[in-house]
């Protein structure tokens, strides 16, 4: 009984989904994490900022936000149920679990409703999923980009500082500044860090400084978190080879933007989160109300590079809340 | 590591010892600890040239010993009294943020961040101390539970305030000074000061005040010593105090010197503090240990953990290296303090 009814809602709810697509506005579901997270209100914004277009043609936006982290995949499962009742046309979901959220996908697929994956699962998981696109970061082409602007400026021997040696994000983004490098006819090496240095400035600084030290040929230094990078600069101007040796990180922080500012650091490579959300959802709209199909696939909204060019309107963006 | 009267456990050899003898500093807690670091010295001596015990060298893991230090001296003491806090895990980015915060986000004076932080050190340590005296969990487990409570506090805090998870601090002026900054423009910290007086005010308490001898009756059997009169209950809250106030007090300053505070790290101190400890000679049982033990102590974890930039080994097999290092000088530590307390038995005996 329990099993016939849920049936005939799912099969109402594909219903009034496909009426609702041909009735061309596009109501649309964003799912994201919670209002506390800070990477996540930069997302916001880009939704919101995209919103009015999407109203204009006679749609809705609905960002469903995680209220914490606390019950994490149930909770983002049961936003993708909340958004396939609300018979929306499209939703943009970030794929962090995949083994929980795929089965709900797919129902939302089997309902009618068009998915974009954002921020996380990438490309290969929105083709398995027969999303419409992935739109989001990923971290090898974001370390050849940091790569590909050391050998530009002229370096030679890039040190990447991994705090975090082993997971897969931090090596694919040390790899890429040492493909990228290498592509070049230059070099850059991996400082794997102990855990026994994890989390201590201290400890990371001085021993970036002693590389440096060490091998007088280092003439870059990229780490592999805004944070580290604080450590790094202390290491770096320890080393008394400031002149000599440039400083980047990856992502973004205060500190790391007013160094760029002052040109104690060469660039920061940004994933540029308020992209994400601008795009997909405007994407998303464009593709339920127009019919629209981007040939690009998937659209990568990193590597941003901040660096002197550009670091008066990257403030003002941290200013507005979308950088 | 002169000679002043030793504390002696309450297991080992009742002798006082003649003062200034060969064998009497042989037989010293923290002679072990120094042929420890003796070693790993040489060991990277050797291994990584003359760069690594040039000012620039040394000064690379004097720092990183220094703050280590401050922080393993009060969490060593805990353990000679038989109690142990790994609060101090989540106490060092509490005391970065509470500075950066106060004195950065809201541009308060960096004075009263300062002394918001060690009021926030110290009243952890309280409830610490107090939870371990009035219940009788374990202070591993109470301090565990702390160790995440405070850690939950630091980023909820942070984000509802500042909407992010790395806040940016600019000192300028005494406090950068006395907190935050290299001696003279060179390359050791001020913390490696701090570092030395409050050794020297831990020797001091610990060797040759009355009441150090709490701590080490308190390791060998608490209820006796509660028996002897000992106020063991304030002496315990005033360990985890010291411990997690020096924990904050570290968070702050090094959130003064590099300019910024993240939420995350902090927890290697855990470890690495109760590492140093042991390899300074502090039995984990208790009872038995010196405040000089764990100065020496300290001094070998930060040369092994830093002297490895300085050799020519693959970095990848850095954290191996380390792990040998430090168990070869824990077991020449202890096999070194079998021998000495041993031979003194032995002529006493014959």
């Amino acid at each position: 009984m329990k099993l016939a009814n849920l049936t005939k809602v799912l099969a109402t709810t594909a219903l009034v989904a496909l009426t609702a697509t041909a009735a061309m506005a596009a109501d649309i579901a964003v799912i994201g994490g919670s209002n506390d997270d800070a990477f996540w209100n930069k997302i916001k914004k880009g939704i919101d900022d995209a919103r009015p277009a999407v109203e204009a043609n006679g749609g809705t936006v609905n960002y469903l936000r995680l209220a914490n982290y606390d019950n994490f995949a149930p909770d983002v499962v049961q936003l993708i149920r909340t958004a396939i009742s609300m018979e929306v046309d499209g939703l943009v979901i970030p794929n962090w679990v995949p083994e929980a959220e795929d089965p709900a996908i797919k129902d939302a697929m089997a309902a009618g409703i068009k998915v974009i994956l954002m921020n996380a699962g990438g490309a290969d998981k929105a083709r398995e999923l027969g999303a419409i696109n992935y739109i989001g970061n990923e971290e090898y082409p974001a370390g050849v980009a940091g790569g590909e602007y050391f050998a530009k400026a002229g370096k030679k021997n890039v040190l990447c500082v991994n705090t975090l040696p082993g997971a897969a994000n931090t090596e694919a983004r040390c790899k890429g500044v040492a493909d990228a490098m290498g592509a070049a006819g230059v070099v850059s090496t991996q400082l794997p860090l102990p855990t026994t240095s994890f989390g201590d400035a201290t400890a990371v600084a001085e021993a970036i400084k002693a590389e440096l030290m060490k091998d007088e040929t280092i003439d870059g230094v990229i780490t592999i978190s805004a944070g580290d990078a604080d450590s790094a600069a202390i290491g770096v101007q320890q080393s008394g080879r400031a002149d000599a040796v440039s400083l980047a990180s990856f992502d973004l922080n205060e500190a790391g933007l007013a160094r760029i500012k002052d040109g104690a650091q060469l660039f920061a490579i940004d994933q540029q989160p308020y992209l994400q959300g601008f795009l997909a959802t405007s994407i998303l709209a464009s593709a339920i109300d127009f019919g629209t199909d981007l040939p690009t696939f998937p659209v990568l909204t990193g590597p941003g590079i901040v660096d002197a060019s550009n670091i008066e309107a990257t403030l003002a963006g941290v200013a507005k809340g979308a950088r | 590591m002169t000679s002043t009267t030793a504390n002696r456990p309450a297991d080992t050899t009742p002798a006082q010892g003649p003062a200034l003898s060969i064998g009497g500093l042989l037989r010293r807690p923290e002679a072990g600890a120094f042929l420890g670091l003796l070693a790993v010295l040489l060991f990277f001596a050797a291994f990584g040239g003359l760069t690594f015990l040039k000012p620039a060298g040394m000064s690379s893991w004097l720092n990183v010993a220094a703050n280590l230090g401050i922080i393993a001296i009060p969490v060593g003491l805990l353990m000679i009294a038989g109690e142990l806090d790994i609060s101090v895990g989540a106490m060092v980015p509490f005391g970065a943020m509470t500075v950066a915060v106060i004195s950065g986000h809201y541009g308060l004076s960096i004075w009263l961040g300062i002394a918001v932080t060690m009021t926030f050190g110290v009243t952890v340590g309280l409830i610490n101390g107090y939870m371990v005296i009035r219940t009788a969990v374990p202070s591993l487990i109470v301090t565990l539970g702390s160790l995440f409570a405070v850690q939950g506090i630091v980023l909820g805090l942070t984000v509802l305030i500042t909407k992010s998870t790395s806040v940016a601090l600019t000192v300028q002026g005494p406090a950068k000074a006395i907190f935050g900054d290299f001696l003279f423009g060179g390359q050791l910290q001020v913390m490696v000061l701090w570092w030395l007086a409050l050794t020297a005010a831990y020797v001091f308490f610990v060797h040759l005040s009355p009441k150090g001898n709490w701590i080490f009756a308190m390791g060998g059997d608490k209820v006796s010593a509660r028996n002897a009169g000992i106020p063991t209950d304030r002496m315990t809250i005033l360990l985890f105090v010291l411990s997690s106030t020096s924990a904050a007090f570290i968070g702050m300053c090094q959130a003064i010197l590099y300019n910024s505070a993240q939420v995350a790290g902090g927890q290697s101190f855990i470890f690495n503090s109760i590492i140093s400890v042991v390899v300074g000679g502090v039995l984990l049982t208790g009872g038995f240990g010196s405040v000089v033990g764990i100065f020496f102590g300290t001094i070998t974890f930060a040369i092994v953990n830093q002297g490895i930039y300085y050799t020519d080994f693959d970095r990848n097999w850095s954290a191996l290296i380390i792990g040998v290092l430090l168990l070869l000088a824990v077991l020449m530590n202890n096999t070194f303090r079998k021998m000495a307390l041993s031979a003194t038995t032995k002529k006493k005996g014959a």
